[in-house]
């Protein structure tokens, strides 16, 4: 059995910082007197760790939430700029099962942290836009894909960088992402064309914009359409971010600063 | 030998109990009707109690909790108590019809302050279960505020409605609470008129922003000057209106939106 505990020591020798991905109370704290510093990287501080990140989305795949620990982890300065660290997280059981190692500085950062947090618009707004995105994609798939656009933030600019393709359903209406009506409202959403304009309070402003920026200099994956165009474009020339589901390939996009940042698959949640 | 009982002497004894000791009888079958309707009562109550869902609403409630130790529980301490309640009336009734009580006034008055007793128990009792749930529901609202001392206000709250409840059961008791009241007088003075003072240009910004949020004389988009100042609205809530101009905001309470007037900039 040596040659197994040797497998994992192997995995976590010399490292400089352990995350703890949703520890329970007990894993928690049986590092938390150790020397080594310990970083929780959960939705919620439920065990009152003093390193803590939190994590928007459960995120399912597992390199999307190791990935979003070590950013915001770096950038809350928790850990230094060429370290080798430790990820405990659990990926089928309950508990935390799997370990593996990061290195920071050759590490790749797709900026998914700075979507939720150092956006403009509230990190509980652009969750809550994000889960509605998902739930139309998977709703959406049982019968025929749809596609939509939703662009976070910065809302008083988008409107005047976009047009009305139509009337709009939202006028005088206070509906917010996250009320509970709007959950009821989806199967309506995918009908709507155009975009969603939601303000940084997560207040929907509008439905039915064509969005007007200018599409230059605008560096998005080859393949994907002219919505994420518009989603791209609508981000560099704005502070917002724009959370795309692609009607072709049923994936959930998020783009900020005119680059993409995130994607997801529906399925997985 | 035994005597032998005949139709006759049952008739007799039956007479005799009609008319000559008619009180006693009639005292018998108020006590025995009492006693089935105090226990009717307990089980219609429970069962109605149950039925709406009372269970649910003081689960976990210290006060149930509380008497949840001693082997009771909320709806049946209600419903028992107000069986038990009927009950003495019934006694009570009773032992009126067969004169026992006409002489001593003190038991006469003390049985007059029986319905005293019991409405105050049940006040206090709903007072200590609305105070329990006001506590977790005002708890639960302010948990999106990071503020150690913000724990204050909902101890604030069961503290008040403790108080209320007490105070009206010792006036349904008869004690005296003029003191009390005056205290409870002071109290509201501070949290309303005092509150209210230090809320006004809050207050006034609320009654300013429904009214912007419900006719929308502007929308997020749209340019405009409030108080010299111009730009884009980004946002509008119930106390300020975020405008946006080149890379600065202005946060503008909304009842300057009022003292002052919009100016709207409509595109050319």
């Amino acid at each position: 059995m040596s040659e197994l505990s040797d497998l994992l020591g192997d995995v976590v020798e010399g490292v400089d910082a352990l995350l703890l991905f949703s520890p329970s109370g007990s894993a928690y704290d049986r590092f938390a007197d150790a020397e080594l510093p310990v970083v929780v990287v959960a939705p919620e501080n439920t065990v009152d760790a003093t390193n803590f990140v939190e994590l928007p989305v459960e995120f399912p795949d597992l390199r999307e939430r190791i990935r979003f620990g070590v950013e915001g982890a770096i950038e809350q300065g928790l850990v230094e700029d060429d370290q080798q660290l430790a990820c405990a997280a659990k990926v089928f059981g309950d508990d935390i099962d799997s370990v593996t190692r990061v290195r920071t500085s050759g590490f790749e950062r797709s900026g998914v942290y700075n979507l939720f947090v150092n956006s403009r618009a509230e990190p509980g707004v652009i969750r809550d836009v994000l889960e509605v995105t998902i739930e139309l994609g998977k709703k959406g798939q049982k019968g025929k894909q749809v596609g939509a656009l939703f662009v976070v933030g910065d809302a008083g600019k988008v409107m005047n960088k976009s047009r009305p393709l139509s009337y709009n359903p939202f006028e005088k209406s206070h509906v917010h992402v996250g009320d509970p009506i709007v959950n009821v409202m989806l199967k309506e959403f995918s009908r709507l064309d155009g975009a969603f304009v939601i303000s940084d309070s997560g207040k929907i402003v509008s439905a039915y914009r064509y969005l007007e920026p200018s599409a230059e200099g605008v560096d998005i994956p080859k393949g994907l359409g002219a919505r994420h165009m518009a989603a791209g474009a609508i981000t560099r020339d704005t502070n917002a971010v724009a959370i795309v589901l692609s009607e072709s390939d049923g994936l959930v996009r998020a783009f900020q600063g005119g680059e993409l940042i995130l994607e997801l698959d529906p399925e997985d949640y | 030998m035994l005597p032998q009982v005949t139709l006759r002497d049952v008739l007799r004894a039956v007479t005799e109990l009609l008319t000559d000791e008619f009180e006693l009888f009639l005292a018998v079958l108020v006590l025995i009707t009492g006693v089935f309707l105090g226990y009717g009562i307990t089980r219609l109550l429970r069962g109605l109690m149950e039925r709406i869902g009372v269970p649910d609403v003081v689960e976990g409630t210290p006060f149930e909790r509380g008497i949840n130790r001693v082997g009771l529980t909320t709806v049946g301490l209600v419903s028992r108590l107000s069986g038990l309640f009927v009950v003495a009336v019934a006694v009570v009734l009773a032992l009126r019809l067969v004169g026992l009580f006409t002489a001593e006034l003190f038991v006469a008055q003390l049985v007059d302050y029986l319905p005293n007793l019991f409405i105050a128990a049940l006040v206090l009792i709903v007072g200590l279960i609305l105070g329990d749930k006001a506590e977790l529901a005002t708890s639960e609202r302010l948990r999106s505020v990071k503020l150690p001392e913000v724990t204050l206000v909902p101890t604030l709250v069961k503290f008040s409605i403790f108080y209320v409840a007490f105070l009206v059961a010792l006036a349904q008791l008869g004690v005296m609470v003029a003191a009390l009241l005056v205290l409870l007088g002071a109290y509201s003075f501070g949290v309303f008129f005092l509150g209210g003072l230090a809320f006004k240009d809050m207050l006034s910004s609320a009654a300013a922003g429904v009214y912007l949020l419900l006719t929308e004389p502007y929308t997020i988009g749209d340019e405009v000057g409030i108080d010299g100042r111009r730009g884009i609205v980004q946002e509008i809530d119930v106390f300020v209106t975020r405008i946006e101009s080149d890379g600065e905001e202005h946060v503008v309470p909304n009842r300057h939106v009022f003292q002052e007037g919009i100016v709207r900039v409509r595109a050319e």
